[in-house]
């Protein structure tokens, strides 16, 4: 093999890596390695003036390898990539060395052992680099269609805002109705706004589109195919929405650039026992809404400033005297006990750590709507005459602007009780009177224990993630501790998944209120648009190659792989491979393993297992992986 | 301590001294204790959270502290939670007028 031309550049990082790594002795030992031709050390690689220095030095000095000891390759391998284009080198003649994490920053109490260190891991990137070849991204081209599971707020929304933008979407709801959890409530926080009319409105503008399909009572079966070109299988059990449901399930295959996962939570479920539920008279927040609902006192006309919307009050009788009943008798006292659920002790098996978010909002603004229906309009105070509502609190989250709701509460005349982690309300029932009696120690008085009688008991439950093994695993989904679904970076990439181009928005990937739900929703629809609208996506080739001449088939590596799909079997004529499996012949000849580039995601499963040795991951071959070991193993002080 | 039993009723009662008694708008700072000139360790937040959970023998027991503000509005001032410290106390002595004295 002809020599190398190696640039070699160290980074002080301005002391973050010079002031524990001796960076002068690093570049004079390595400067002597075979096929190095510049090495150097700069105060910051990653800087404009040292970049530009790189890109003069590999045209001027004709460099066809390049090898940066700085930092974490998580934070610049892009950046360093980009000065090999736009030198002329192919990105993948490029090596980061991670001289700071792994170095200076490892062994701030030892300077030799660390100098040592960087030394030992510059060879190995030295030696990585004498071998490399230029290589290509993997251009696919991508479907313009999108795939939305779940009907709920989060997933008509982003379906509407990818027909918006000219996406084909294919929605898939596995009730007999889209809708959600949204389309069966009245009143909504904030703003009052109707959560059936809300979604009225937005099946109603899906109706209008023709380029959303919507299959309700369907689920999503199967997955083939790779990034950008995915074919999705769909079991229908019913029609399309609002047609007759058809009897016998059938299945309909789909092309799909995107999927957008919006399968949203569950409420909840209490235990038998838990706070008093199973006793008569303890309900859970849904249940209160739907109690509030089908009473009429939850439609949210009493509050606010008189109208919502243009609509006019749904209540002729002034609000005045609307009695809210439970079991046919009056309801005069409301005990709410928060976090029901949710953040529970780790001590709880299984236990749900997190904040559900949206409920000390919903309770409060619940508690609301009650002491609208309750009070007599008589404008001044607002007091609830009616209704008593206590609200057994641990923290009152009414967080940013919904704080206002809880003002207004306080204002309307709830009164709210602090409990104890360690001190929780207990429920029981008075055998005279037959009234709920719940019993807390109150931190707002002087932890002094108190037993308010209630007529009822709203336990305000959390958010739990739905059962949803079959799609979990048609999709590979990546699922958090906390059992909801995990985005790759809750900051930075908010709603990708490891899986490329399946997203997650809404609920199902934690505690989210409608507002926040879509919100993550259009950013899935962005993230889709972004490869759908481009037509193509190039992926990293850094995966596995197999050298058909040394394959005999033995199915080894495709046994081995956890993607579906990315080796597969096939026929080539005899000395046609010539290690290029594209110059493969279809026909009469041996059987050998082919794999799909877009499919494969370079994880070097498959490459020990071969018996033949015929499989190598490209940018990581075994030759480039032993000379980087030898590279690490020399002796320093050679 | 023993459990107290609650009289719903209670906050109305203190009520009909004035429409301003407005107790649920104290968030339980201690700003008022704190810069009381006398020292009323009890008033008003204490007091307040007695009155609003219906704790009714607890604010009788108090009589004499709630005469003993010297009504300076000094926690008024200093209130965050907008509370009208010295008209709530103001309703209580009315209470307490109707309710221990039977004036
Ligand atoms: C009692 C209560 C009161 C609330 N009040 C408010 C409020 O006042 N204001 C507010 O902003 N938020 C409120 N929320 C929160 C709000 O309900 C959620 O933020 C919102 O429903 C989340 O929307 P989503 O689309 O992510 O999930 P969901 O509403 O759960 O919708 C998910 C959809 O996906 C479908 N689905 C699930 N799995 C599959 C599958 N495998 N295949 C196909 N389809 C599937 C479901 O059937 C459902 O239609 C409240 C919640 C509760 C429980
Ligand atoms: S939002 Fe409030 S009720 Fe819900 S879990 Fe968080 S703290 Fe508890
Ligand atoms: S200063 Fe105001 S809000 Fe704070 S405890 Fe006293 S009355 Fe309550």
């Amino acid at each position: 093999m002809t020599m190398r031309r190696i640039g070699v550049y160290i980074c002080h990082c301005g002391g973050n890596i010079s002031d524990y790594v001796d960076v002068e002795k690093v570049r004079g030992t390595v400067e002597s390695e075979p096929g190095v031709v510049v090495a150097k050390t700069a105060m910051f690689t990653c800087s404009d003036a040292t970049q530009q220095e790189m890109l003069q030095d590999i045209q001027e000095q004709n460099l066809d390898g390049l090898v940066v000891a700085s930092c974490s390759p998580k934070l610049h391998t892009f950046t360093f990539r980009g000065v090999a284009r736009r030198a002329g080198l192919n990105p993948y003649e490029y090596t980061q060395v991670n001289v700071r994490e792994q170095c200076s920053w490892a062994h701030t109490d030892d300077r030799a052992g660390a100098t040592e260190k960087a030394i030992r891991l510059v060879r190995a990137g030295i030696a990585r680099t004498g071998l490399t070849v230029p290589l290509d991204p993997t251009v696919v081209q991508t479907v313009p269609k999108a795939l939305v599971v779940g009907g709920g707020i989060a997933g008509l929304r982003a379906a509407l805002g990818l027909s918006d933008i000219g996406i084909a979407v294919f929605l898939v709801e596995k009730e007999a109705q889209v809708g959600g959890w949204v389309a069966g409530f009245g009143s909504m926080y904030p703003h009052e706004k109707n959560g059936q009319e809300l979604m009225a409105h937005l099946k109603g503008e899906i109706a209008k589109r023709s380029n959303i399909t919507v299959f309700t009572k369907a689920e999503l079966v199967g997955k083939a195919g790779s990034f950008g070109n995915y074919q999705a299988t769909i079991k229908v059990g019913g029609g399309k929405a609002g047609a007759a449901p058809a009897a016998a399930a059938e299945t309909i295959q789909v092309d799909v650039g995107s999927i957008i996962v919006a399968t949203g939570f569950d409420s909840y479920h209490p235990e038998a026992g838990e706070y008093g539920y199973g006793m008569e008279g303890v309900v859970t927040l849904p249940e209160f809404k739907e109690l509030l609902d089908s009473s009429g006192l939850g439609a949210g006309e009493g509050r606010g400033n008189g109208h919502r919307d243009g609509h006019d009050s749904g209540r002729d009788d002034g609000g005045a005297g609307t009695a809210l009943t439970y079991k046919g008798r009056p309801v005069r006292s409301i005990a709410y006990i928060y976090c029901v659920g949710s953040r529970q002790s780790r001590d709880v098996p299984n236990a749900n750590t997190y904040c559900s978010r949206f409920c000390c909002n919903a309770a409060v603004h619940t508690s609301l709507e009650v002491a609208a229906a309750a009070a007599p309009r008589t404008g001044g105070g607002g007091v609830s005459a009616g209704v008593r509502q206590y609200h057994l609190y641990r923290d009152m989250r009414t967080y940013g602007k919904y704080e206002l709701l809880f003002n207004e509460a306080r204002d309307k005349g709830s009164v709210f009780l602090k409990f104890g982690d360690d001190a929780p309300p207990a429920v029981a029932r008075d055998e005279r009177s037959g009234r709920l009696l719940v019993t807390v120690a109150d931190q707002l008085t002087m932890s002094t224990e108190v037993t308010i009688p209630a007529d009822l008991v709203v336990l305000v439950t959390g958010m739990v993630p739905r059962s949803n093994e079959e799609l979990i695993k048609t999709l590979k989904l990546p699922v958090g501790k906390d059992r909801f679904f995990n985005e790759i970076h809750p900051k930075l990439r908010p709603v990708e998944t490891v899986v490329d181009g399946v997203y997650i928005c809404g609920a199902c990937q934690g505690p989210k209120n409608s507002a926040e739900s879509v919100a993550s929703a259009l950013a899935a629809v962005t993230q889709s648009a972004g490869i759908l609208k481009k037509g193509f996506a190039e992926l990293e080739p850094l995966v596995a190659k197999v050298d058909p001449d040394q394959c005999t088939w033995c199915g080894k590596c495709q046994e081995s792989c956890p993607y579906d799909g990315a080796i597969r079997r096939e026929q080539v004529a005899e000395g046609q491979g010539e290690g290029k499996v594209t110059g493969r012949v279809k026909g009469r000849g041996k059987e050998v393993a082919v794999i799909d580039a877009a499919v494969c995601k370079g994880c070097g499963g498959c490459a020990p297992l071969c018996p033949k040795d015929a499989i190598d991951l490209q940018g990581y071959t075994d030759a480039q992986i032993k000379a980087m070991i030898e590279g690490l193993a020399k002796e320093v002080g050679q | 301590m023993a459990v107290a039993v609650l009289n719903p009723d209670l906050v109305d009662m203190v009520r009909r001294g004035s429409h301003d008694f407005n107790a649920s708008a104290c968030m339980n700072c201690g700003a008022c204790s704190a810069v009381c000139p006398m020292g009323i360790q009890l008033l008003p937040r204490k007091l307040f959270r007695y009155v609003l959970l219906g704790m009714e023998d607890q604010v009788k027991e108090n009589t004499e502290t709630i005469y003993s503000c010297l009504l300076c509005k000094m926690c008024e001032v200093n209130c965050p939670g907008g509370v009208h410290i010295a008209e709530n106390v103001r309703s209580l002595r009315h209470f307490i007028n109707r309710q221990v004295f039977r004036l």
